[in-house]
């Protein structure tokens, strides 16, 4: 009997919470009511994901439709098996964030059979030719922009730089931020580590590095968050005086890190507009458009001269 | 409701509450999640299951001697990396089928070697096995992440057999990774409910002096558990590998976690000696059908992690509860 009673507690536990969410958004996805649309993130750790997401939000909700947001916590296969479960409601478009950019061929191809039409946000994909189109940060101006601010700046240098090289637009932050340097013989890249861009993983790398090369003065680190590691290992090794830091995103805590004159400068990305963008495309294709397969959102430089703009 | 009116036998006693927890599940989701029964997406979560589940038939060996493998997810990423570069680095006129059995040889016997490597020392020293395997859980992660600069190593196209393997169909409805975990799984519930060696190792989980007194080869069985284990881990690398078209060496993490989740929520005790194949299974389709519920009744992703934690700690609870009466 007790068994039975703890079974009830535990069903009726999963039903409230079920029923919590799916009245939260009023059953809209009932086709009568809007049509459903998901959107899938590598991992919601990032400020910038959640911001996309808002962007998207608003264009979904101003036509009555509902978005689904979904996390993969790094893992392609819940990714694959999130989309799926998407995919089998018939949604109107997915847009996809990918964890993997080779990875995600199953889900594109599964996409394309019950046709639905997918945009890619912020990181492509591999197989361009399955998606409808992708919306994503114009990387490789990105990198350039903070490595003209450095020509500018700080010369002569010797920089470190902390990719994530899992990651195309990782890779064309880099691409970028190195083609600038090569022109100024007496900037040196001396090195180049992978983080996972986050706080936690770039700390003990640039720890690192400040023991091997005592006399760095840039760290290019690949986004903000990993700025910010950077930030906390040159600071309790007492040197970060004589390093600048560069990074990509704009993040709030960037920005006052900049304010602060811990961090030179940021490449500003516009994920609110990214999400915003992809959303719009969404209703385009569905309205018969032709979209542009490779939309390019900019990027803008945050300094101590214009940081006022990007307070927030 | 009387112990005595359940006439089955004991382990229909024990998953007879599973069942139900299963059915309820499903006929909830049913009404919630728009979609939910429908045959193709019944199918699906099959599909969706078959790694964790093909883990964690593995894993339920471990835990039913009083032991526990946490490196499966690390070993899983290894095989299916140590796959990949084979089939990346085969001649690409070969038949499709030798490369698969190239890549698969390969990728089992690195998965074989590590069970050994977690096995021998777990049976023949004092070691904790959560220690040892935490241990090579590092090791097998790191030689994963030795290939390709720990990027995905994405698998040819021409290696069509390997790629079959996770996507295709049989008769264009059965997933082939379904019918991988339905043979995995038949061939672990006769190893274990079936054979002398399942029931040496309910004898070693349930009191290990007492085996050893009555002359069952526990070095042995243990080595042959860990093993087996590792094995399943590198079945499932070889279908996740598959199914991404590319071989991660940074997936399956936590993966073990979820193995574990499933072989307890489905009754397998964590001081071994109590446990049973079906139980696990119907563990890992519990926690298929709330993953994906979930998932198609839009509730929030923060929200899944809390439902999921609860129901696993309720499924723990009541099987506590259980074992005791």
């Amino acid at each position: 009997m007790k068994t039975i009673r703890f079974f009830a507690v535990m069903m009726t536990v999963v039903a409230l919470m079920a029923g919590c969410g799916n009245n939260a958004k009023q059953g809209s996805k009932s086709p009568t009511k809007g049509k459903l649309i998901g959107i899938s993130f590598q991992h919601m750790n990032n400020p910038f994901f959640v911001e996309l997401a808002e962007g998207a939000r608003k264009v979904v909700e101003a036509h009555g439709d509902t978005l689904v947001v979904l996390d993969a916590q790094s893992s392609s296969l819940k990714q694959k098996n999130d989309l799926s479960d998407l995919i089998m409601q018939k949604p109107a478009a997915v847009m996809i964030n990918p964890v993997n950019w080779e990875g995600i061929k199953g889900t594109l191809i599964e996409a394309k059979r019950a046709n639905v039409p997918v945009i890619v946000v912020d990181a492509p994909v591999k197989d361009q030719s399955l998606v409808t189109c992708t919306v994503a940060s114009d990387n490789v101006k990105a990198g350039e922009l903070i490595a003209e601010e450095l020509a500018r700046t700080t010369r002569p240098a010797k920089i470190v730089v902390l990719a994530l090289s899992i990651n195309k637009a990782c890779i064309d932050r880099v691409e970028g931020f190195k083609k600038v340097i090569a022109k100024y013989p007496d900037m040196k890249i001396i090195d180049q580590q992978e983080c996972k861009g986050t706080i936690e993983s770039s700390r003990p790398v640039m720890r690192d590095l400040i023991g091997r090369y005592p006399d760095i003065n840039v760290v290019f680190a690949i986004n903000d968050p990993s700025a910010l590691g950077c930030i906390s290992a040159l600071e309790s090794a007492g040197k970060l005086k004589n390093v600048k830091i560069v990074a990509v995103d704009g993040a709030k805590e960037a920005v006052a890190a900049i304010r602060k004159g811990k961090m030179l400068a940021t490449s500003a990305q516009f994920p609110k507009e990214i999400g915003r963008i992809a959303a719009e495309k969404i209703y385009e294709s569905l309205a018969g458009k032709t979209i542009e397969k490779d939309i390019k959102v900019r990027v803008e430089l945050v300094t101590i001269n214009n940081i006022e703009k990007f307070a927030k | 409701m009387k112990k005595h009116s359940w006439k089955a036998s004991p382990a229909l006693r024990k998953i007879g509450p599973l069942i139900i927890a299963m059915a309820a599940l499903e006929v909830m989701f049913g009404i919630f999640a728009p979609g939910f029964s429908q045959m193709n997406n019944q199918i699906d979560l099959l599909q969706q299951i078959s790694v964790n589940a093909i883990i964690a038939f593995g894993m339920t060996f471990t835990i039913m001697i009083g032991g526990i493998d946490l490196s499966v997810g690390a070993v899983m990423a290894l095989v299916g990396t140590a796959a990949a570069s084979i089939l990346a680095s085969c001649d690409p006129s070969m038949a499709s089928s030798v490369k698969l059995i190239l890549a698969v040889g390969g990728g089992m016997s690195i998965a074989a070697l590590f069970g050994l490597f977690n096995g021998i020392p777990a049976s023949k020293t004092k070691m904790p096995a959560f220690v040892i395997t935490l241990a090579t859980m590092l090791v097998a992660r790191g030689t994963a992440y030795r290939f390709n600069e720990a990027q995905p190593i994405p698998i040819p196209d021409n290696a069509a057999t390997f790629l079959a393997l996770g996507n295709a169909r049989l008769f264009g409805f059965i997933p082939v990774p379904v019918l991988v975990m339905l043979a995995v799984f038949a061939f672990a519930t006769i190893l274990l409910h079936r054979t002398r060696f399942g029931q040496h190792i309910y004898a070693i989980g349930g009191n290990r002096e007492a085996a050893k007194f009555t002359g069952v080869n526990i070095v042995r069985t243990q080595v042959w558990v860990y093993l087996l284990c590792a094995v399943m881990a590198g079945i499932a690398g070889m279908i996740n590998t598959s199914q991404l078209y590319s071989a991660e060496p940074a997936s399956g993490q936590g993966f073990e976690l979820n193995a574990i989740a499933a072989a307890v929520v489905g009754g397998t005790s964590f001081t071994g000696g109590i446990g049973t194949m079906y139980g696990t299974l119907i563990g890992a389709v519990i926690i298929g059908i709330l993953d994906k519920g979930l998932n198609m009744a839009g509730v929030h992703f923060s929200l899944q992690y809390i439902v999921k934690g609860l129901v696993i700690l309720l499924a723990v609870y009541m099987d506590v509860r259980r074992n005791k009466s």
